[in-house]
């Protein structure tokens, strides 16, 4: 009942906040590009809720449509990054021989490195960026789970239902498709959900670096960069972005446990 | 376990600021605390060569050597290791007398022979000094006697001791600090100068500590110790300040006009402006997209509103500026009409060329190609953004499409040399450097200047002209040789002076006598006093 609870609960929050990604635009009362110098670093207030910034941008706005960028990062890398994942673990494991060897020493290389360290390396290189970003992500995060989903095939390449299909002579394609990336994928999927808040925050810390998406764009990591020569004079600047960083990698992370625990077999 | 590291990830984020610095004590202000000054620093000093650039440190390098001529606070050059010069008839040599009381910190006496090899050092390693026409044009060194020596140039070069007066590469270096190999370019062994200070303790990125030369053949400095503490990050410098474990954060460079302005609104330390000592400007690149388009750089030029600029992202600290010098650098008295705030004109002017605005388009087109300009600034100018993302937003409201690209140092670096920009930013140099080196670097290869007037018809004229001013040893006529190049240059719009530089500083209320350096990269520790 307990995990029930969790599981309602975090899946509300998260859907909120995929909510205020979505409907940013109505939910915003200022355009958070609009920029208006008279009216620089107020306080709180009707017109502005939560104050404006260090060029007069409404900072509310600015946090709704930074939802829009993270969420939106966050989930394409998730998706492009599953492709990537399964193809790679599937081929490995599945084929076997000198193509496992070549693939999972590739994945090594990339395992050897601190993901952020990569991300960074790559992001320094291209040039920043949304789509620079966005393809440093990529590159960093496929390599762990390509590896799971290998290990994964190569236990249920001996099991003995893909031994009768392959003696009944069922083709290596049907078996792949028809017998392995169903048991594969959901947990895959849930792996994917789960490491979704370190996602974000890599798309924070690459853009507090000045090197994730580029300005005007509004985005958490950069806003907090933006007023780091404000915290004196006015931290609000700093709190709230990073406020909502916490508060959406905490329900990420809650729900992604929550779900686990859910379907979790053992527990049935 | 996950949730905690992530959770505690993203608080060090946010309060990124608030825990540098905590270690370490206030330090070695014990034995007479009124003779000791300690600052704050961005970068350590590196190895304080003399004829080097970074990583060695300009307000280090001045704090240990000394030029043969100094650059006086009125523009005028004024003895220094040299007491007298003599300039030959037609321009081709210099001869100098050095003073006879010179002492090196390690008791070496300066000498003829010590001057030429100094000088024969630098002139070795041109390559490294390219950019500077003083190590290009010296012949060679002479050796007179023991106290004179005299150098014979290539050609005639008007701005010769001005040059000789920089912070780098023409300083002496005691025989003793040459490396084994003979040559600074490997680095020195010591740094041994015969400036005010000497370097008595060092410790790479942390701490470094002058102490005054007490046999320093000039006026001597009334702090006995000066230690430089190396802080990187700005808001660690503010609050070192106020728990008083730095004196003084002096310069720009060290403190953003916001923070600044945070530290003088709590009334407890002292704060100083300086005089303009350079100016900020946005450089057109002329070869490179819409930029070639001169109604574009007219209007661009039309629809900047400085004063608001200045008023609310650098809080007022700098001043408007119209012309690449302020009005007071040498040759620089010239009238040129203003490019005034005038949104109606810049409409005008880019509707005359042909960037029309469809109806319901943000931005203006021609021919199928947006009004584009790409910017690129180094990602951790934070200044420099804030300009930028200003100017994103006031010209979008003529159509003006701003595409901003935040790059990694050396990236950054890479972009400006290959030219793949419209509009970039960039300082001039200020004295001694202004007007004549900036002006110079436009005739170089892969420069910034260089970029602003390659694509403009009258670009060999203005080449030819920059090359005649440089060796002109008549004053009339490199007047009039200025007057035409800074004409140009108005008129093509190929550079936007936004502000006046200034300096300014933050101390606590202990210290006395603060002044700025004519030259904005030296720091006058000489004067300064502790009450």
């Amino acid at each position: 009942m307990k995990k029930k609870i969790a599981l309602i609960s975090s899946s509300v929050l998260v859907l909120l906040l995929i909510a205020m990604a979505i409907f940013a635009p109505w939910l915003a009362p200022n355009d958070p590009y609009a920029t208006n110098m008279a009216l620089k670093l107020q306080g709180f207030s009707t017109d502005y809720p939560l104050g404006t910034d260090y060029l007069g941008r409404c900072v509310l706005s600015r946090l709704l449509y930074g939802a829009r960028v993270s969420l939106f990062i966050a989930l394409s890398v998730l998706v492009v990054t599953l492709f990537i994942s399964m193809f790679v673990g599937l081929l490995a494991g599945y084929v076997g021989g000198i193509v496992d060897l070549v693939l999972m020493r590739i994945c090594d290389i990339f395992l050897a490195i601190p993901d952020f360290v990569f991300a960074l390396v790559i992001v320094g290189a291209l040039g920043g960026g949304i789509r620079n970003m966005f393809i440093a992500i990529v590159l960093v995060s496929w390599v762990g789970f390509a590896r799971i989903i290998r290990n994964m095939v190569r236990s249920l390449k001996e099991s003995t239902y893909v031994q009768y299909a392959r003696t009944i002579g069922v083709p290596k394609r049907k078996i792949m498709i028809r017998h392995i990336v169903p048991f594969v994928f959901p947990q895959i999927l849930l792996l994917k959900l789960i490491g979704l808040g370190s996602t974000i925050l890599l798309i924070s810390e690459l853009s507090f670096l000045g090197l994730g998406v580029s300005a005007p764009m509004a985005e958490w990591g950069m806003m907090i960069s933006d007023s780091k020569t404000y915290l004196m004079s006015h931290p609000m600047l700093m709190f709230l972005p990073g406020i909502m960083i916490s508060f959406t990698v905490l329900i990420l992370n809650w729900f992604g446990d929550a779900l686990r625990e859910a379907m979790d077999p053992k527990a049935i | 376990m996950k949730k905690l590291s992530s959770f505690l990830l993203i608080f060090a984020l946010s309060i990124v600021a608030a825990c540098g610095n905590l270690e370490d004590k206030k330090q070695s202000t014990s034995s007479n605390p009124k003779s000791v000054l300690t600052m704050s620093w961005v970068k350590d000093i590196g190895q304080v060569n003399p004829h080097m650039y970074a990583p060695n440190e300009l307000f280090a390098q001045a704090m240990l050597y000394d030029p043969l001529v100094s650059y006086g606070e009125d523009g005028k050059i004024q003895p220094a290791l040299a007491t007298s010069w003599e300039m030959a008839t037609d321009g081709k040599s210099y001869t100098f007398t050095l003073r006879d009381d010179v002492m090196y910190s390690d008791g070496s006496k300066l000498t003829a022979e010590n001057v030429k090899r100094n000088i024969d050092t630098v002139v070795d390693n041109s390559a490294a000094h390219s950019w500077l026409e003083v190590v290009a044009v010296i012949d060679n060194v002479e050796i007179i006697d023991e106290l004179q020596v005299k150098i014979n140039l290539k050609e005639p070069y008007y701005p010769f001791l001005q040059e000789l007066s920089l912070i780098r590469p023409l300083r002496m270096l005691a025989d003793s600090g040459f490396p084994e190999s003979g040559t600074t370019k490997d680095g020195i062994a010591k740094p041994i100068g015969s400036g005010p200070w000497i370097l008595t303790d060092y410790q790479q990125d942390s701490f470094a500590e002058f102490t005054r030369n007490e046999n320093y053949w000039g006026e001597k400095p009334k702090l006995k110790k000066v230690i430089v503490k190396i802080i990187p990050d700005a808001q660690a410098r503010m609050m070192a300040l106020e728990k008083g474990d730095i004196d003084l954060i002096f310069g720009s460079g060290q403190l953003a006009p916001a923070e600044y302005q945070a530290l003088q609104k709590t009334g407890k330390y002292q704060t100083m402006i300086s005089e303009p000592s350079s100016t900020r400007i946005l450089s057109f690149n002329t070869t490179y997209g819409v930029t070639q388009d001169k109604n574009v750089r007219l209007a661009l030029q039309h629809a900047f509103d400085r004063q608001t600029m200045i008023d609310y992202v650098l809080n007022g600290l700098e001043q408007e500026a119209y012309t690449l010098f302020a009005p007071g650098f040498p040759f620089s008295d010239i009238k040129l009409e203003h490019y005034t705030y005038n949104l109606e004109k810049a409409t005008q002017l880019l509707e005359d060329a042909g960037w029309a605005l469809e109806s319901g388009a943000t931005f203006r087109t021609k021919n199928g190609q947006t009004l584009t300009l790409v910017i690129p600034y180094n990602s951790g100018d934070q200044v420099h953004k804030t300009i930028f993302e200003y100017l994103q937003s006031a010209w979008r409201e003529i159509g003006v499409e701003v595409q901003l690209i935040g790059e990694e140092d050396q990236l950054f670096k890479m972009r400006s040399k290959t030219g793949q920009y419209n509009l970039i930013m960039n300082d001039t140099w200020g004295v001694p450097y202004d007007p004549h080196m900036y002006i110079r670097t436009m005739t170089g290869d892969k420069q910034i200047g260089y970029y602003a007037q390659k694509g403009l018809a009258v670009s060999e004229q203005l080449t030819a002209n920059i090359g005649k001013v440089i060796r002109s040893t008549d004053e009339g006529q490199r007047r009039a040789l200025y007057e035409s190049i800074f004409q140009t240059i108005h008129e093509e719009a190929i550079f936007m002076p936004l502000s006046y530089r200034t300096n300014y500083l933050v101390a606590n209320n202990e210290l006395a006598n603060l002044s700025f350096s004519k030259q904005q990269y030296e720091v006058p520790l000489k004067n300064f006093e502790v009450k």
